[in-house]
């Protein structure tokens, strides 16, 4: 553990690490575009100068190993001059167009050239012009002329998501990023997260392009429910106080990103593009009102009728789902223990052409909770459902199983979020509400648990699981 | 010629480069005299031999090879810097074309004292005949047994080839050379891991230039001590200079170390095209400081006397400029070379040297502006130290160097819209 000096201050370093890392570890923040924690070092932006103590020159942070009695300054003049010159460097031919600039807001250059630099562009040259909406793939759009050559993206691709994607082609300042064939980023399961590192706008998310002010949304940390990796996201949607009536009241809630939430036990900062689509998910048109028999009905009356079939059948069944969070899964088990043979079924498969498995974080079960499913009701799969000969009743929660398959005679109660054909053929109906609309925590496939916020109101129509298997439950009633 | 020789120092011929006329005299022996000593020996005599290097950076030779550990249990590469790119500068051809078995030979050596099982040569891919010359000695030094599984009968495997550069000056910075090696983008990395600690495929790898390697046999053969009678003490051996510009006699010639920079340009070197005067020299290549005719006058050829004068020994490739030159469109050249140049890796370099272009072409048209002298010196200033290779450097040395001598010229080309000399590069003929 060496120490060292940070402008005068003792700082305990790790011994394998640089100076830019302790001084980030320890509160010295230090601007840095190209260097990436979960990246190679490429050393390229040359912004993360330090001034090792007692000499005239600058050297840059990130490919400094740290050494016994180090001493280095972060704010020194020298310093200053330097991280000034080279803003003014990468501005020179950046084009500086914010204001149509999807980065605009959380965008490193913006917030570095008010903090380090402040000045206007001191260049009086015309500056390089280049190819601009470049699609590198179906979901992603490339301005060369915001790129600042920090190839972070080249690494990620390299490094990461091992495509070898992307490269950078020419040289000198008509050097541009590429692909390095046509289609070679969409074979990148991994792609989007270029877009989260660029440090600029260069790399931008053809899904949000243009669709809204970042100022104007705001992150709420969530799970992605896409596989049992159970990746930490944030799902990004306007600010409450940004909900405007004239708008389209879809507007207001819908998501309008999605982006990795770091979290070194589970996917460090990468998601997959699956995750970023969960608007196809959770945006599919929704069942908002309790029906018996297709008949629509005051919620609590459907609910009431749930009790009353539950109560009047002698063989019941439940199909749980591994949507479920660990409370609704508890829930449940509170409520069906002893009165119903329980199955977990998979409320979702993976659909042709998704990509099943991989070393980095994809996994073939494409159901966010299987794990807890299986720890609270026990290994019967729904894949194979062997019905009791007498099933008169069986309680279906959530997506993804056929109805064909149930026995004829048996009743339904049928839990589900979405406009579905089966939701009239149950003899009840009951809404409930999606992961966006409430909280809860899921069990991955490895046992971490990870919880997840709402982002939005439900409809009042809509009933929470957790809150239906406590009605549910047996004894008496209230 | 200039002073005494080590390398040109034989009669060229339709065949003296081949391995035959190469062995008549006495070729090889350094060889067999290396290959029954020890690599530590062979080390420790190219240490005592003070020999620089003569790509550029003069970095003394012994120091590079004794950073190689030799019982690291990992293997070893070594590198011939054969990306001759620096303007001015063809001196490394002369070798490769005429003596190129004398390169070959004195890499077995330097093999055998890295325990080098690999060697490569990374060559420009502009050079046509240095290319056969050495392929073809190459396939001449297989079969005499000088390469492969058992060199010259010994134990000592070694293998050879040549890498061809694809056009950049970058490629023969020596990381990007290896970057470039690797069959990746000719990008220079990052200091530290030093290249002799992580270089070609992050083994220790030593890369040299090819005059600077060309000098090993010599000095293997004759020892250190004769080594060291030439040229000077802190600079000893000679020079291989490739003088070109507004020079009567330009071309390759071997210099002594030492030897009065006058006598060479004007009794070895016929003097100044059309009996004109000096104006300057660049001493050795474009990315050293430009050197007016008064401060050539008291200097000799070695790196003491050059550094003293405040430019530096470079490459080898001297540059004669004659009286009645334009400076403003000599700097715009260099320019367009660095600008052309630039990797594009690093932001100083990368956006700087573009800038820089800018600024001098518009001067050149006539649309200079008061204060892009001084742009130009700040510009220089923040490449100085701050990109990951040299050239972001050397490219404003050159600019400082030529602007801190020659200001009148840029002034008056910005408030008159034209050259004080009439914008010549060429030397004018009276």
């Amino acid at each position: 553990m060496p120490e060292i000096f940070i402008n005068g201050q003792s700082v305990q370093a790790e011994d394998d690490e640089t100076v830019l890392q302790a001084a980030l570890r320890t509160g010295h923040y230090i601007p840095y575009f190209c260097w990436h924690k979960s990246l190679s070092i490429a050393g390229n932006c040359r912004l993360c100068v330090v001034q090792p103590e007692g000499k005239n020159w600058v050297e840059i942070a990130c490919n400094m190993p740290v050494s016994e009695g180090m001493r280095v300054l972060t704010d020194s003049d020298i310093v200053k001059k330097n991280r000034k010159a080279t803003l003014q460097f990468i501005t020179l031919n950046h084009p500086v167009d914010c204001g149509i600039c999807d980065k605009a807001g959380e965008c490193t250059l913006q917030d570095y050239h008010f903090e380090y630099n402040g000045e206007r562009s001191i260049s009086d040259v015309p500056k390089v012009k280049s190819t601009k909406y470049v699609e590198l793939s179906e979901r992603i759009v490339l301005d060369n002329e915001r790129c600042i050559l920090c190839s972070r993206c080249v690494r990620f691709t390299r490094e990461i998501s091992k495509s070898n994607a992307l490269g950078i082609k020419q040289r000198g300042d008509e050097s541009l990023l590429r692909a390095v064939e046509d289609g070679a980023l969409d074979r990148d399961a991994y792609s989007d997260n270029v877009v989260d590192i660029c440090p600029v706008g260069a790399l931008l998310s053809k899904p949000f392009l243009h669709k809204a002010r970042v100022w104007y949304l705001k992150p709420t940390r969530s799970v992605c429910p896409s596989c049992s990796r159970g990746c930490a996201i944030d799902i990004w949607h306007r600010k409450p106080e940004w909900k405007l009536r004239n708008l389209d009241p879809k507007e207001n809630t819908a998501i309008a990103r999605v982006t990795p939430h770091d979290n070194p036990e589970v996917n460090g900062p990468w998601i997959c593009n699956k995750g970023r689509d969960l608007a196809q998910i959770f945006e599919r048109a929704r069942a908002d009102g309790a029906m018996l028999k297709g008949k629509p009905v005051e919620l609590s009356a459907a609910i009431e009728m749930a009790r009353r079939l539950i109560d009047g059948a002698r063989q019941r069944v439940a199909i749980v789902s591994s949507w479920g969070s660990n409370e609704e899964l508890a829930a449940a088990k509170e409520a069906l223990a002893g009165r119903f043979a329980t199955f977990f079924k998979a409320d979702r498969v993976a659909e042709e052409g998704e990509p099943l498995q991989d070393d980095l974080l994809l996994r073939a079960d494409k159901n966010p909770n299987t794990t807890a499913a299986r720890t609270t009701f026990g290994d019967a799969s729904a894949a194979a459902p062997t019905f009791p000969a007498d099933t008169d009743l069986v309680l279906v929660w959530g997506e993804g199983f056929d109805f064909a398959r149930l026995p004829a005679k048996a009743r339904i109660i049928f839990l589900g979020s979405y406009l579905a054909p089966e939701n009239g053929h149950a003899d009840v109906f009951i809404p409930i509400s999606i992961q966006t609309e409430r909280a809860g925590h899921y069990t991955n496939f490895a046992g971490v648990v990870s919880g997840f916020e709402p982002c939005f109101a439900k409809a009042p129509s809509v009933a929470h699981a957790e809150a239906v298997f406590a009605s549910l439950a047996g004894g008496p009633r209230s | 010629m200039p002073g005494r020789q080590l390398i040109m120092n034989f009669p060229v011929t339709a065949t003296s480069h081949t391995l035959a006329d190469y062995v008549a005299r006495g070729g090889y022996q350094a060889l067999a005299k290396a290959l029954a000593m020890t690599p530590q020996d062979i080390t420790r005599e190219v240490v005592a031999s003070g020999l620089l290097g003569h790509g550029g950076a003069a970095f003394p030779v012994g120091r590079k090879w004794g950073v190689v550990k030799l019982d690291d249990g990992q293997p070893h590469f070594l590198c011939t810097n054969a990306d001759e790119g620096e303007p001015g500068t063809f001196k490394d051809r002369w070798i490769l074309e005429h003596a190129p078995h004398l390169l070959l030979e004195s890499m077995l050596i330097a093999a055998r004292a890295l325990q080098v099982r690999n060697c490569f040569v990374y060559m420009r891919g502009e050079f046509d005949l240095p290319y056969r010359r050495l392929a073809a000695a190459i396939e001449e030094a297989y079969a005499g047994g000088y390469f492969g599984e058992k060199v010259c009968g010994s134990d000592f495997a070694c293998d050879i080839v040549i890498i061809r550069g694809a056009g950049s000056y970058v490629c023969g910075e020596a990381s990007g050379l290896l970057s470039s090696v690797e069959g990746k983008r000719g990008y220079p990395r990052n200091r530290p891991p030093r290249l002799t600690v992580k270089g070609l495929f992050q083994r220790p790898t030593v890369v040299n230039n090819v005059e600077t390697l060309s000098n090993v046999a010599g000095i293997i053969r004759d020892g250190a001590e004769a080594f060291k009678q030439l040229g000077k003490p802190k600079c000893p051996g000679t020079q291989l200079v490739s003088i070109s510009g507004h020079i009567e006699k330009p071309g390759v010639y071997e210099v002594e170390y030492g030897y009065p920079l006058q006598k060479f340009l004007f009794d070895d070197c016929g003097g100044i095209t059309g009996g004109k005067k000096l104006k300057c020299i660049i001493p050795g290549g474009i990315s050293t400081k430009v050197l007016t005719a008064a401060e050539c006058e008291p200097l000799t050829y070695d790196k003491e006397s050059l550094e003293k004068a405040g430019s530096s020994l470079g490459s080898g490739g001297m540059i004669v400029i004659a009286e009645d030159t334009c400076m403003v469109r000599l700097l715009q050249v260099m320019l367009r070379f660095y600008h052309h140049e630039s990797c594009g890796q690093c932001t100083p370099c990368r956006e700087g040297m573009g800038w820089m272009h800018k600024i001098i072409d518009r001067i050149v048209a006539g649309d200079g502006r008061r204060e892009d002298i001084d742009r130009l010196y700040a510009i220089s200033a923040l490449n100085d130290g701050t990109t990951i290779c040299g050239m972001g450097d050397a490219a404003g040395y050159a600019t400082v160097g030529i602007l801190n001598k020659y200001r009148d010229e840029f002034e008056y080309f910005i408030e008159h819209k034209r050259s004080k000399l009439g914008g010549n590069l060429e030397a004018v003929h009276a």
